[in-house]
């Protein structure tokens, strides 16, 4: 038996350690922690309302637009808001841009290094990279001469000494399975997604003023739309927007998409590994009336439980009974008692580290060992992000999920129980992002609709003025970012904010065991992954890179080296 | 590529955890007392990771202001030309895809960025928090003055 030590895991945004128990080459155990601390919903309390949006966003430097979002929706819900329809609309653009661009990355700059050996790739044929990629798609840059070129730039790189962003990769794995050929095609595009995704990201900026952090307003958005007038969102801005939504449709077609359904082949054993929880939740977003109609989202909410896709649970975030936080083995302390469940609107984040003076071998298991809470819905460990919102969209009969699930499943020959694993996650991701680059579409379309029809109206002034406001109001504000259901929790009095809590998507999956010893999604996840050779533990980044972890708001890095320990323990 | 000539000058840092938001405070003070001169454009890079690669190519010049936890007294300011992600002093970004591997992304692109780095030294844990201890804050309009200094 061996324990097996990866903190951090790398190519995550924040900071996630893995303890794992591997007994004849498989995952008997499983311990997930985050091991930097935060909490800055302290720094919230007593600031007004309508700023919790600009503080929420520097969570994080990746999901900056979730987060306001969130957070506007949770003030807007909590004063009784509406916004006007085109703000909803550039809102779900925002949303669209965040999830597509997030989606691109983590496939190509986090998560395909676990299934792409780039050292591999110095070996490749140019020739045959450009065969198979006229093949698969009819994306233009497939010429040897390119592939050479990619070729021979990665080899400057490489005998440069400088591994750089290809660093601590366990080149050379028995688990990598694709041809050299298909591992620099892979490698071509990994470097073409860092150029794409660039452009993307300015519709950040056209709509929001700025980017990694835009902004954004309670009651509305804080652009105003003018066709003719310059510094507006004028008829040239809408036009550049539009041509950046036509190439990305283009890119996840053409590229994402392809490549997706071209490695998977090679990797079907991981059909079957990686499933995890049976229960998955989604809070569901993009309205296609307003937020105020769950009935209009694209992506439905609800939660589905043992993987029973014939019955979808409706999820409420305001029922003191539906979601609760647990600290059983987190290091924060209750003051009524470590074993309560708190919903989000009586949260409390009183620190209480009771882990190991660091640096430690191992953590203390048995008792609190992770910075972060412990979520449940309705006393049920869940999965939440991609795979979650598909599932959810499927079994609520949304056809364009179906359609676009069963024809994917039949083309890898795969039956539906495919989709519960670490194939099926990232495989979802995949799907997801070319559904919502065509909903992105549909979102501007309409936009341009109103601005034609006349209506430019995008703020909601009404409820603006504090002494409108009733002398307390509790709200929620749900949302998805790229990696599964966020939300914020307000408590509003005289004015200003009581109480602000957020539980984001890693807290779900990444979170420890609960009071009852039962595992959330990360832990649940790597029982029963193999792994070939304990000093190159790939397998376990496969699984917990599937998920796309983002620590980064849930806990706060205090490591500067960015050291990478791995270590394994053979007891 | 095609860059703009001029500078970008990015500020780098969390702003709610103190001292680790110096870089993001000192455009602040940027935008507060002196409009950018021609060619010159400030940007709050926060914690953006690969959001900053278009920034980072956009103009011929970029200077980057972040904090570092490297051992010196706190304010400690040094002036570095980081090439690779290994020039770079130890930062503080909670992102693992972070400026270092924009640096090293940006060079596989073919395109390195002529970057100059203002490194500002802090101690950890910094406080969490909007403000700033008091010897950062004492560094910040001195270092908006240094980075001005460097456009001429």
């Amino acid at each position: 038996m061996a324990r097996i030590v990866v903190d951090p895991v790398t190519r995550i945004e924040g900071h996630l350690r893995i303890e794992a128990t591997v007994e004849d080459g498989v995952i008997t155990d499983a311990y997930s922690a985050g091991t930097m601390v935060r909490g800055f919903e302290k720094i919230l309390k007593g600031r007004d309302p309508r700023d919790a949006w600009a503080f929420t966003e520097r969570a994080c430097g990746v999901c900056t637009t979730v987060h306001a979002l969130a957070s506007v929706r949770t003030v807007e819900d909590a004063l009784g808001i509406s916004v006007p329809r085109n703000a909803e609309l550039i809102r779900n653009l925002m949303f669209c841009t965040q999830m597509v661009q997030d989606h691109v990355v983590h496939f190509y700059h986090l998560h395909a290094l676990d299934w792409v050996d780039v050292v591999s790739c110095l070996s490749a044929d140019p020739k045959e990279t450009s065969r198979i990629a006229k093949s698969i798609s009819p994306w233009p840059k497939t010429s040897p001469a390119y592939f050479a070129a990619v070729q021979n730039r990665l080899k400057t790189f490489v005998e440069s000494g400088q591994l750089g962003i290809f660093a601590n990769g366990y080149w050379g794995h028995p688990a990598y399975k694709l041809p050299a050929e298909v591992n620099l095609l892979a490698v071509a595009h990994y470097l073409e997604a860092l150029e794409w995704q660039k452009e993307l990201v300015k519709i950040h900026a056209i709509f929001g003023g700025k980017n990694p952090h835009p902004n954004y307003l309670v009651g509305g958005v804080p652009c105003s739309i003018n066709t003719e007038e310059v510094g507006t969102i004028n008829t040239e801005r809408l036009n550049h927007v539009g041509s950046l939504i036509n190439e990305a449709i283009t890119f996840v077609e053409q590229v994402y998409i392809p490549d997706l359904l071209a490695v998977a082949p090679f990797y079907l054993d991981w059909a079957s590994v990686g499933g995890g929880l049976p229960n998955y939740l989604c809070y569901g977003d993009l309205p296609t009336k307003s937020y105020a109609e769950i009935d209009s989202f694209k992506f439905p909410r609800g939660a589905i439980l043992d993987r029973n896709l014939a019955e979808v649970h409706e999820v409420n975030g305001r029922d003191a009974e539906e979601i609760k936080e647990y600290v059983a083995h987190s290091w924060y302390r209750y003051e009524r008692g470590d074993e309560a469940g708190l919903h989000p609107w009586d949260g409390e984040t009183e620190f209480d580290y009771t882990g190991p003076k660091p640096p430690y071998e191992q953590l203390d298991v048995e008792g609190k060992y992770s910075w972060l809470k412990t979520p449940r819905w309705k006393d049920h460990p869940m999965e939440v992000g991609p795979l979650s919102r598909m599932l959810v969209a499927y079994a609520s009969g949304h056809t364009d999920v179906q359609e676009l699930v069963n024809e994917t499943l039949g083309r890898l020959d795969a039956p539906v129980t495919a989709l519960f694993s670490t194939l099926g996650r990232t495989a979802a991701r995949g799907l997801e992002t070319k559904l919502v680059v065509h909903w992105m579409k549909e979102f501007y379309d309409a936009l341009i609709a109103n601005v034609k029809a006349g209506q430019t109206r995008t703020f909601n002034d009404e409820k603006w003025d504090p002494s409108t406001w009733p002398a307390t109001a509790e709200g929620v504000g749900m949302t998805e970012a790229p990696r599964g259901a966020l939300a914020h929790w307000i408590r509003i009095s005289g004015g200003k904010i009581d109480n602000y809590q957020l539980v984001v998507p890693t807290t779900w999956n990444g979170s420890p065991r609960d009071a009852k010893g039962r595992r959330s999604a990360f832990e649940a996840s790597l029982i029963g992954t193999p792994v070939a050779n304990i000093d190159q533990p790939l397998e376990i980044l496969r699984t917990i890179h599937s998920f796309d972890p983002c620590i980064a708001c849930a806990v706060h890095l205090y490591d500067p080296d960015g050291k990478h320990v791995h270590q394994v323990n053979v007891c | 590529m095609t860059r703009e000539s001029g500078t970008t000058i990015i500020g780098i840092g969390n702003l709610l955890m103190g001292d680790e938001g110096v870089g993001v405070h000192v455009i602040r003070h940027l935008e507060r007392t002196a409009p950018p001169p021609p060619g010159t454009e400030y940007l709050d890079g926060g914690t953006g990771g690969l959001h900053l690669l278009e920034p980072l190519q956009a103009r011929t010049r970029t200077v980057i202001i972040d904090a570092t936890a490297d051992g010196r007294p706190p304010g400690t300011v040094r002036r570095l030309t980081p090439r690779f992600s290994s020039d770079y002093p130890a930062t503080l970004t909670a992102h693992d895809i972070g400026l270092k591997d924009l640096l090293d992304a940006a060079y596989i692109l073919g395109d390195p960025p002529d970057v100059t780095l203002f490194a500002v030294s802090i101690t950890l844990p910094s406080k969490l928090g909007t403000e700033l201890s008091d010897p950062i804050a004492a560094v910040v309009p001195g270092m908006a003055e240094r980075v001005l200094n460097e456009l001429d």
